[in-house]
């Protein structure tokens, strides 16, 4: 079965027209998820531009860590396969990068290309699990946490601080690699630990070469916040309230909209798994879900409508976190009936047509 | 349907023709004059007829571009759209672009810096600008893969077989090298490079990697010439970077990127670094003369915030100290890498007025305007909009003295700009911005009106400011569909993107399916651009090579 609407098996054409008719009465509704495939989330903000809606992707908390700094100071990053191919000194930050396959990979690997090809590659931790399998250096967390460590750190390697301390010492590596990279998860490290890294890689420059490295939220974030940028000019959480998009991340987070009561309807789209939402049931909602997923009932939402699963039953492009790239993902067996992209557009035609014939 | 363009000022230097007459058009192109009624008649009395604008080098897709817009989120002012297209009025969004472009009656756009490894997310992004035929250059001369080839020397075949593999991959429409061999190099600790220094670890240098580019775009015979971002942009001295360049081609094809960025004399060749720069542009244009097989954008400076974007990063990195608003990105990518820097062109700063001076010093002092092409490097040297203000300052002395009275005397001092009693005419114009980019780009059927070109018209009113003639045009044709009627978008038609067609080596493929696969942990599959990846249908639209 492929659609639902409150609650009873329903045709997708039925779930299409009650979607329209749910989302033509809204006054302030938002859309939100926006785990899919980059045909899908251009639908989504077709269809939120038409609307008026305002935007949150899921990857929202790491992905603000992320682009608060950036919007303030920049950055300077490398990609997976350069930090696989070419350091020879790896800084893991925090706990939840060591999840990660990246990490694996680059314990198993040494430089292969540039200057320090050829040459061992150290891999250090700075408050890591600081135990393992993975052979590296620890270095534990000072007292205040993560970014208190990397402010620390970063005034060793500045001068500011010296003597023989551990940070001293995990200083001297980083200044003395020949092609270091910090490897960091911004919801952990939160925006001012960010912040404080990107600093101690810039100060890094100025004697070596040095480059960050963030895992993303695995909920297509990077690849949301490129579409956004080139559709609004503007990263995401957004609004399109007055006709014209406005970037908010405080205004526009959907959680905190929904909790001060100012959302009357919500579209989620989460063809790809993705953490569903609290108030899921309890506002009007229309539910964009992959199909034989757990989300796939019709309790979910008002409107539940099952599609393709990109990369699986659906052909989309994706996030690819190894290639650090949008890249095509085919379906991998026969694809579904229904595409998120097409019941966007297709709640999108019959608004239009609502509209129409309302003036 | 049969349309008339009746009664205008025809401009097309291509069949010299400057005068009144009419435009027929049928199914998209233009037809000999007929003897039929015509379905439409467009009265264009007291108008300028000129081919659909043609952009070859404007930033206006990827990675690059992507970051610049989170990194200055207000750069470009939205504003709200009640009618029309949703994001069109995004300031700096791909709707924003699409609608600006034509709205000056440009038809085509090209992005010169498309990195293989992101070409997917490029080609959607280009794909989402409306109104223009669009493509874009596939970057090469940073890459370990190629870099390896040429230090095993390799020979040519396999050069030319990764080249065109790479184009047809990435789906581009030229080759591009920017800094060859810098981003390595960068990599790898150096802060500079010029055309002969050795690339570390590889034993190459940029004159090697171009040369090896320059061969490999023949052979394949890809009608744009490889488009050449030299070494030492920006700095006194450049010129000399530029001429070498230039002598290095011996005789191949080759487009100059941004040319006003390299024609900076230095004051005191003893001491480049600290002596400033002064106009170099006579000598950019002495050796344009002697050198037919070169051609250039200019890169023109506006007035006023703007952001640098380009995979130039050892520049980038040196300029990273001049940003301003203070804040920077530096990507060390899979081959190119990239930079992005904020940059505020001071109207009374002496470094500024100069730059702005030279850029108008090297059009004003072209014999071939054909040759010299009209870009702001958008966004690097101010962005695209400014187009009119400049074609103004072009045509009409008085309005370059006026401009000139406001800013810094170095302009008299440093550069012949005030010498100059030059001013374009309508064909010059259309030389610049139109049949020249076309010929550069190999388009046959864009950049003129004769018989067979696709019809892609502007009509502007003739009105003494320039500017507000160029920026709003009356009228613009796109494939024969009026999508521009008085400044306004009047229908938002989706044009294509242009590729090359280009046939590559299956044991080239089998042998960059292994090397991809080893660094990416994902072969060729993963770079492709498929047809199935676009939220419609119909984006490419196929250029032959060279016979
Ligand atoms: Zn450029």
């Amino acid at each position: 079965m492929a659609a639902w609407v409150k609650g009873g098996a329903a045709d997708v054409s039925a779930a299409v027209e009650a979607a329209a008719t749910l989302l033509a009465a809204a006054k302030t509704p938002i859309v939100t998820g926006l785990s899919a495939d980059t045909s899908a989330v251009r639908a989504a903000y077709h269809l939120a531009g038409l609307i008026g809606a305002s935007v949150d992707p899921v990857g929202g908390d790491g992905l603000y860590a992320e682009l608060g700094p950036l919007s303030q100071f920049g950055n300077l990053n490398t990609t997976p396969a350069e930090a696989i191919g070419r350091a020879d000194a790896v800084l893991i930050v925090g706990l939840r990068p060591w999840d990660r396959p990246i990490v694996q990979e680059i314990a198993a690997s040494a430089p292969v290309r540039g200057r320090a090809a050829g040459s061992e590659r150290t891999l250090l931790s700075l408050g890591g699990p600081g135990d393992g399998a993975t052979r590296h250096v620890s270095y534990p967390a000072a007292a205040g946490g993560l970014a208190v460590s990397v402010a620390h750190l970063r005034a060793y390697v500045k001068g500011n601080l010296s003597g023989e301390a551990a940070y001293a010492d995990l200083g001297r590596r980083l200044t003395t690699a020949q092609y270091g990279v910090v490897l960091y998860d911004a919801a952990e490290l939160g925006d001012l630990g960010v912040e404080m890294l990107q600093g101690l890689v810039r100060d890094l420059n100025d004697l070596t070469r040095f480059f960050a490295l963030s895992v993303s939220d695995g909920f297509q974030g990077r690849a949301v916040t490129q579409l956004a940028s080139w559709t609004t000019g503007q990263p995401p959480r957004v609004g399109f309230g007055r006709d014209l998009p406005e970037h908010d991340p405080w205004r526009f987070d959907s959680a905190r909209q929904v909790a001060a009561g100012e959302v009357d309807a919500a579209l989620w789209l989460a063809s790809l798994p993705a953490p569903r939402p609290d108030w899921l049931g309890s506002l009007p909602t229309i539910a964009i879900v992959g199909e034989g997923s757990a989300d796939a009932t019709g309790d979910v939402a008002e409107i539940v409508i099952a599609v393709g699963v990109p990369g699986e039953t659906a052909g989309g492009a994706l996030w690819n976190e190894r290639r650090a790239a949008i890249t095509y993902a085919p379906p991998a067996g026969p694809p579904a009936d229904l595409t998120a992209a097409a019941v966007l557009a297709a709640i999108q035609n019959r608004l239009t047509q609502k509209k129409g014939a309302s003036c | 349907m049969l349309i008339l363009i009746q009664g205008g000022r025809v401009v097309d230097p291509t069949a010299g023709r400057d005068g009144v007459g009419d435009v027929w058009i049928e199914d998209g192109h233009v037809v000999a004059a007929s003897e039929r009624k015509p379905d439409r008649t467009i009265d264009a009395s007291g108008c300028i007829v000129m081919a659909g604008g043609v952009e070859v080098h404007s930033h206006i897709a990827g990675g690059n571009v992507v970051m610049s817009r989170l990194l200055l989120p207000d750069l470009y002012v939205s504003e709200a759209a009640p009618e029309g297209h949703p994001f069109a009025h995004a300031g700096g969004s791909a709707a924003w672009i699409g609608a600006n472009y034509a709205r000056m009656g440009y038809t085509i756009a090209v992005e010169p810096a498309m990195p293989p490894t992101n070409a997917l997310a490029t080609q959607l992004e280009l794909a989402d600008i409306p109104l223009l035929d669009r493509g874009a250059l596939t970057v090469m001369g940073n890459d370990d893969q190629l870099l390896d080839l040429l230090r095993q020397r390799e020979g040519k075949a396999a050069v030319r077989d990764l080249v065109a593999l790479s184009v047809a991959t990435s789906r581009g429409l030229g080759v591009k090298c920017i800094n060859a061999g810098g981003a390595s190099a960068f990599k790898d600790g150096m802060l500079n490079l010029s055309l002969d220094e050795e690339i570390p670890v590889y034993g190459l240098s940029t004159r090697k990697i171009m040369n090896a580019l320059l061969d490999a775009v023949e052979e394949i015979g890809v009608p744009h010439p490889l488009h050449v971002h030299a070494n030492n942009l920006g700095i006194p001295g450049a010129d000399d970077s530029f001429v070498a360049t230039m002598e290095a081609a011996e005789g191949r094809r080759i487009h100059f990127a941004h040319a006003q960025f390299y024609a900076y004399g230095a004051v005191d060749p003893a001491n480049p670094g600290t002596g400033g720069f002064r106009s170099a542009a006579e000598r950019i244009t002495e050796a344009m003369e002697k050198h037919p097989n070169a051609t250039f954008d200019v890169g023109q400076v506006a007035f006023g915030q703007t952001v640098t974007i380009s995979l130039d990063v050892i520049r980038q990195f040196a300029g990273r100290k001049g940003a301003n608003p203070k804040k920077w990105i530096i990507t060390a990518g899979d081959a190119e890498g990239g930079g992005i820097v904020p940059f505020l062109y001071k109207p009374r700063g002496p470094v500024s007025s100069l730059q702005w001076a030279i850029g108008l010093e090297l059009m004003l002092l072209s014999g071939d305007p054909e040759r010299t092409i009209l870009t702001t490097d958008h966004p690097n040297g101010g962005p695209f909009t400014e187009y009119p203000r400049i074609i103004h300052l072009l045509m009409d002395k008085e309005e370059r003295d006026r401009e000139i009275a406001g800013l810094h005397k170095v302009i008299a001092e440093r550069s012949g700009l005030c010498g100059i009693e030059r001013e374009y005419t309508f064909s010059e114009i259309a030389q610049l911005t139109r049949s020249g980019p076309a010929k550069l780009l190999g388009l046959a059927d864009r950049g003129h009106l004769r018989e067979g070109a696709r019809a892609d018209v502007a009509i502007y009113r003739d009105d003494k400011n320039r500017t507000a003639m160029f920026a709003r045009a009356r009228l613009v044709l796109k494939d024969g569909h009026v999508i521009v009627e008085d400044g306004e978008i009047v229908d938002w038609r989706a044009g294509h993107t242009l590729e090359l067609t280009v046939e590559s080596d299956k044991a080239m493929e089998t042998r960059t399916d292994a090397y991809l696969d080893a660094r990416f942990g994902a072969g060729l599959d993963s770079f492709t651009v498929p047809d199935e990846a676009f939220p419609v249908s119909d984006v490419f639209e196929d250029v032959a090579c060279r016979a």
